[in-house]
């Protein structure tokens, strides 16, 4: 044995044996039928998916080694499709994917049903049907946490100055009037994810959605985003920006994030993954201020304008290994213990979730009506358009129906070349 | 060797005139998930006898490049545009949909084009310069100025964006220090300063590769040659100028190549800093049809137009060369 050979084999015997304490109910001592073997699993790296990973991989034990991959967005999802999409066996036995990738794998027919391995195993693993993602009764996912963009604010500040929380966007506006002119050291009240591209084209669908609008004409792939609600979308949003910071076009969610914690924003839109951070010693400058409620409405009295994600495991249909031992894998990392353990991580779609403080603002939108994100497999191509012209929107370079009506043509002619339109 | 070349380049040119697509169909599904049960009207893979979905492939021809660079004003805008019949311009409607996706690629060739051809001198000229002072340092610290000029070409590009992201995003050190002179300055929020940002990370980011190339020239600058031109009553701007730049000429072309490549090409910083506002790169927006519209056959397009660009940004620096080693060898 060479001494790279040994050294790397007493390396991974000590990796084993400091795992081992780590494990304190034996996972996957008694899975049934189980085949030896290596499993492998890939998916995006946020803190709850990194506790999900340690679960899975404490798995490995005799024959059988679990191995995720952790991959970044957005290329977790390319890596997903391509192995679930290729010719031969799938490079991954199961995947982590938000709600977007499992609308492009399920369209194109790539993934496995679970009904069947979810009716043997309901009772030993305490699968709740709240977990079941069916389509036409077929199991196809498991989801097991969600996330929305809420509604993030200073309650102290708004207290001082006797603001109520805002129930619209326009309240929001004027909230952000009041502390603009009354509070020294917020001269940018409003921090949103109006960054070029993806970012910016999700507010367009909450604020858009929020409107009553419709991407789709009835039944077909056809674009209908270029109507009056896609305008007013528009117009809302470029109002917002008077009360934004002028590097907008540029705000990701980190950036944002930052802005909170630097106390040089008050409120805004923002993923409920994020509200966490805002307690953050060692990097918010407001532990403790931040309160978060359901996403304001557009229109008095309608719905929140957001949309609520979950995120879950998927198993494709050119799978490698032994199907029941994957399965079992997932639903052991999936377990009571797993949600126990990271409570505070992410807000876990099992009913044993205590829910937190921070995950107040994904239940008050849904309850305040937000829908669930748009799942038909075009979706994403509007979106993209959408995200290109809202640059030129706002910085007045073209007008909202010039855009529109420029991004649903480009739309149309994507949609086409993909085969969602003749 | 050649073969190593032309694969990968055939291979992407073959995957640009074709175009595969699956075949969708209308279906109703009722679709259940953590929020609720609804009936959505979707579409649906069409499956094959093998139960994997049934791909489409054809050959395209042009069409991918025409659509890239914008050129197909005109075709297909009535099939599938929804532009609703109203009074306030219902035929302006396709007229001003065309031009904005032939800006696109323009645009992105404009600023990949401006990038390319600001930070190409300044990379010259601070590469030279920097090699010129480190050769004056002692010997004994020499090593520790070396490392430390090489720094910003070792980072991986992403983090060494993020890290001049950090630097000049709201709350960072250069909006401070420059608003304690008076100057509040968004950088990200308009065209001029947004480039100028890309342009200056740019030239951060390349000036340690001109600097190694030079400081490596510079050590082989004959030395006889220098003190013949002393003795001879040079002064070091004289000496500079007539002994060590011709000997250095063939490095600036080197590099000149290197980094007008490699400018071309510019992506990290685009995604990073900007994400695109005002600064779309031609790199970017293939990585973008590639990722965001997942077709692999239109970013094939965008690729091979990327490459054609860079051969015809090099081909007069090429022609230079290849006159030179005739001249010479």
């Amino acid at each position: 044995m060479t001494s790279r050979t040994l050294r790397r084999s007493l390396l991974a015997t000590a990796v084993l044996l400091a795992t081992l304490p780590g494990v304190s109910m034996a996972r996957c001592d008694n899975l049934s039928n189980a085949k030896p073997g290596q499993i492998n699993i890939v998916g995006n790296v946020f803190p709850a998916l990194t506790h999900i990973a340690k679960e899975m991989e404490s798995c490995t034990r005799g024959g059988l080694k679990v191995q995720y991959k952790l991959v970044p967005s957005p290329q977790n999802d390319t890596e997903t499709r391509q192995a679930f999409g290729s010719s031969g066996k799938s490079a991954f036995d199961a995947a982590v994917v938000s709600m977007g990738t499992f609308t492009t794998l399920q369209s194109a027919g790539q993934l496995q049903s679970m009904t069947d391995l979810v009716n043997k195993y309901k009772g030993k693993y305490k699968i709740e049907d709240n977990m079941l993602v069916k389509v036409n009764g077929e199991v196809m996912a498991i989801a097991f946490m969600q996330n929305a963009q809420n509604l993030f604010y200073r309650k102290d500040l708004f207290d001082k100055h006797g603001i109520k929380v805002p129930a619209t966007y326009a309240d929001m506006m004027a909230a952000a009037k009041t502390l603009k002119e009354k509070e020294p050291g917020i001269e940018f009240p409003i921090a949103q994810t109006f960054a070029k591209g993806w970012d910016s084209a999700t507010e367009f669908t909450n604020i858009f959605a929020g409107y009553g609008g419709r991407f789709f004409k009835a039944g077909s792939a056809a674009p209908d985003f270029n109507s009056d609600a896609g305008v007013k979308a528009l117009e809302t949003m470029k109002a917002m920006t008077a009360y934004m910071t002028p590097n907008y076009l540029a705000s990701g969610s980190d950036d944002v994030m930052n802005q909170y914690q630097q106390g040089k924003a008050a409120m805004g839109v923002l993923w409920a993954s994020r509200a966490s951070r805002m307690d953050d010693a060692a990097a918010s400058k407001i532990v403790g201020k931040m309160e978060f409620t359901a996403a304001p409405a557009v229109i008095a009295g309608g719905k929140s304008a957001t949309h609520l994600w979950w995120d879950g495991v998927v198993m494709p249909k050119n799978l490698g290994g032994d199907r029941e031992t994957v399965f079992q894998v997932l639903m052991e990392a999936l377990d009571e213990e797993t949600t126990a353990k990271g409570n505070d991580l992410t807000i876990w779609v099992r009913s044993s979730y205590k829910p937190t403080r921070f995950g107040s603002g994904v239940a008050a939108s849904a309850k305040a009506g937000a829908p669930q994100w748009p799942s038909e497999p075009y979706f994403s191509l509007a979106h993209g358009e959408i995200g290109k012209i809202i640059p030129d929107v706002m910085t007045g370079a073209m007008t909202p129906k010039a855009a529109l009506d420029a991004a649903a043509v480009a739309y149309a002619k994507a949609a086409a070349e993909k085969g969602f339109l003749k | 060797m050649l073969l190593l070349l032309a694969l990968p380049l055939a291979v992407t040119f073959y995957l640009s005139v074709r175009s595969c697509a699956l075949q969708m169909e209308v279906v109703t599904v009722t679709e259940s998930s953590p929020f609720g049960t609804k009936e959505v009207v979707t579409q649906r893979a069409v499956m094959g006898p093998d139960g994997r979905a049934l791909s489409v492939c054809r050959f395209v021809g042009l069409e991918y490049f025409r659509k890239v660079l914008g050129l197909d004003v005109g075709d297909g805008d009535q099939a599938g545009s929804a532009a609703p019949p109203d009074a306030s311009g219902a035929g302006a409607a396709p007229a001003a949909a065309s031009p904005q996706r032939a800006t696109e690629f323009m645009g992105a060739l404009r600023f990949t084009l401006l990038y390319t051809f600001a930070t190409t001198p300044f990379v010259l000229l601070l590469g030279f310069a920097l090699a010129l002072g480190v050769n004056q340092v002692g010997q004994r610290w020499r090593p520790m100025y070396i490392s430390a000029s090489l720094l910003p070409f070792i980072i991986t590009p992403v983090v060494g964006a993020l890290a001049i992201k950090w630097l000049f995003r709201d709350n960072g050190l250069v909006p401070y220090f420059l608003s304690q002179f008076g100057i509040s300055l968004f950088w990200m929020a308009q065209a001029w300063s947004a480039r100028l940002l890309i342009i200056l990370y740019g030239i951060w980011h390349v000036v340690p590769f001109a600097f190694i190339v030079f400081y490596a020239g510079l050590q082989s600058v004959p030395q006889d040659s220098l003190e013949a031109a002393r003795i001879d009553g040079a002064n070091a701007w004289q000496r500079l100028l007539y002994v060590t730049l011709p000997h250095l000429a063939p490095l600036f072309v080197f590099v000149t190549l290197i980094h007008l490549m490699d400018a071309y090409r510019v992506f990290e910083p685009v995604m990073v800093l900007t994400q695109g506002a005002f600064t779309t790169s031609v790199q970017y927006l293939t990585y973008y049809i590639l990722l965001q519209e997942n077709n692999p056959y239109k970013a094939s397009a965008a690729a091979v137009l990327t490459t054609a660009g860079i051969a015809v940004l090099l081909i007069p620096l090429l022609m230079r060369t290849w006159k030179e080693q005739r001249r010479g060898g």
